[in-house]
């Protein structure tokens, strides 16, 4: 599991630069070298006196399990804004004036974020999940041109 | 009993629960956004809720694939699937979800006609009917994370419809000398010079609340 540095919580204390046995934290553009860090040390993510690291986890448990009633009216939502949503975005993408543009866009970006949401919380949580997987499946057969299947393959492939 | 909303925030006080609004102090603050008094307005009592659905959402309980989601709904998961990635720094499936989700969002087309007022009905259908059954859910199945999700985005849509009903009177008043922004991670809108420290729903610092600019 790989040390991960947020930069911009790093006060540049550099007690990892210290501690790491294999220089991993000693980088010039901050990102620490994930083929220099040992799996399961840690050490720098414990020194750090400003909780700017973190180990990155292999594995995940499977997500909390959904009642097919919460699903049912969480997609209900969701789907209400992902409409508010497309609606937004077709009024940005067609108006002239720019104050319109620029609320329509808020109001798109407004309503994009709360479907991510709903939809996280109906199912959606982890990409390593078996709904994210069934999800990926079912668009092997979707047969569109300029469609990225390839994006698809990767998916199934690695996670 | 009467109630009054924050037009800031969207946050409801209830003279149910507590003292008349008459008797509150004259500094009395939104306990979410901090606006003063004179911020909030009643709320007129909303007809009984027998509107019905802007959308046709009948179809959407079913099993999950192309076929039973919309595109801007796979656009949205495969979106968010794509900032799970980023989190857990797997980069290359990161672009993936993302070239996903652009290729369904540029196929997303809205059902009905593209104007403010169409998307007013659909939050105002939300407001009413679908945050009340989607709550009612989530607590009868102890999900706290529905129950989250949902605490969030029914101010955020308070939010979305108190800034609509303005933009449908003031127009371009409501922009023109301010900015506007929109909380990264809950979609919270807010409109000042400065976005607040953190953001009044969601709690998260001011980094992630993002501004839209103009042109
Ligand atoms: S110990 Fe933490 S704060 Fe100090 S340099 Fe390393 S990451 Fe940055
Ligand atoms: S986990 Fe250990 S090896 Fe990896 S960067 Fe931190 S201190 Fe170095
Ligand atoms: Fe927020």
């Amino acid at each position: 599991m790989p040390a991960f540095r947020n930069v911009s919580m790093c006060g540049k204390d550099c007690m990892c630069l210290y501690v790491c046995p294999t220089g991993a934290t000693d980088t010039e553009d901050s990102i620490i070298d994930v083929n220099k860090c040992i799996s399961g040390c840690s050490a720098c993510a414990q020194a750090c006196p400003s909780g700017a690291i973190s180990i990155v986890p292999e594995s995940y448990p499977p997500q909390q399990p959904k009642s097919p009633e919460v699903i049912a009216t969480q997609r209900k939502l969701a789907y209400s804004k992902a409409q508010q949503w497309q609606a937004a975005e077709a009024i940005a993408a067609t108006t002239d004036n720019p104050i319109t543009k620029q609320f329509a866009t808020a109001i798109a970006a407004s309503n994009l974020r709360m479907a991510e949401d709903i939809l996280r919380e109906s199912g959606y949580m982890l990409p390593q999940s078996n709904e994210a997987r069934k999800l990926l499946e079912s668009l092997l057969e979707y047969e569109e041109p300029g469609f990225p299947k390839g994006a698809v393959d990767l998916l199934l492939k690695k996670l | 009993m009467k109630k009054y909303i924050c037009t800031i925030c969207g946050y409801v006080y209830d003279e149910s629960s507590g003292a008349k609004w008459d008797e509150l102090p004259n500094d009395y603050k939104c306990p979410i956004c901090g606006a003063p008094k004179s911020a909030f307005k009643q709320v007129e009592e909303s007809p009984a809720k027998t509107i019905s659905s802007p959308l046709d959402t009948e179809n959407h309980n079913g099993i999950d694939n192309f076929t039973t989601l919309t595109a801007g709904e796979i656009s949205a998961i495969c979106s968010s699937l794509a900032k799970g990635c980023d989190k857990q720094r797997l980069l290359p499936e990161r672009d993936a979800f993302n070239k996903i989700a652009e290729y369904f969002k540029a196929k997303a087309k809205p059902e009905n006609s593209k104007a403010f007022q169409d998307i007013k009905k659909m939050v105002d259908y939300d407001l009413e009917i679908n945050f009340a059954s989607a709550t009612e859910k989530a607590k009868s199945n102890s999900d706290r994370g529905a129950l989250r999700s949902l605490v969030w985005s029914e101010k955020a849509s308070t939010m979305c419809r108190v800034l609509l009903d303005r933009f449908n009177k003031e127009g371009e008043g409501l922009l023109k000398n301010t900015k506007i922004y929109v909380c990264d991670i809950c979609g919270f809108i807010y409109i000042g010079d400065t976005p607040p420290e953190i953001c009044p729903v969601c709690k998260v610092p001011k980094s992630k609340i993002l501004e839209v600019e103009r042109g």
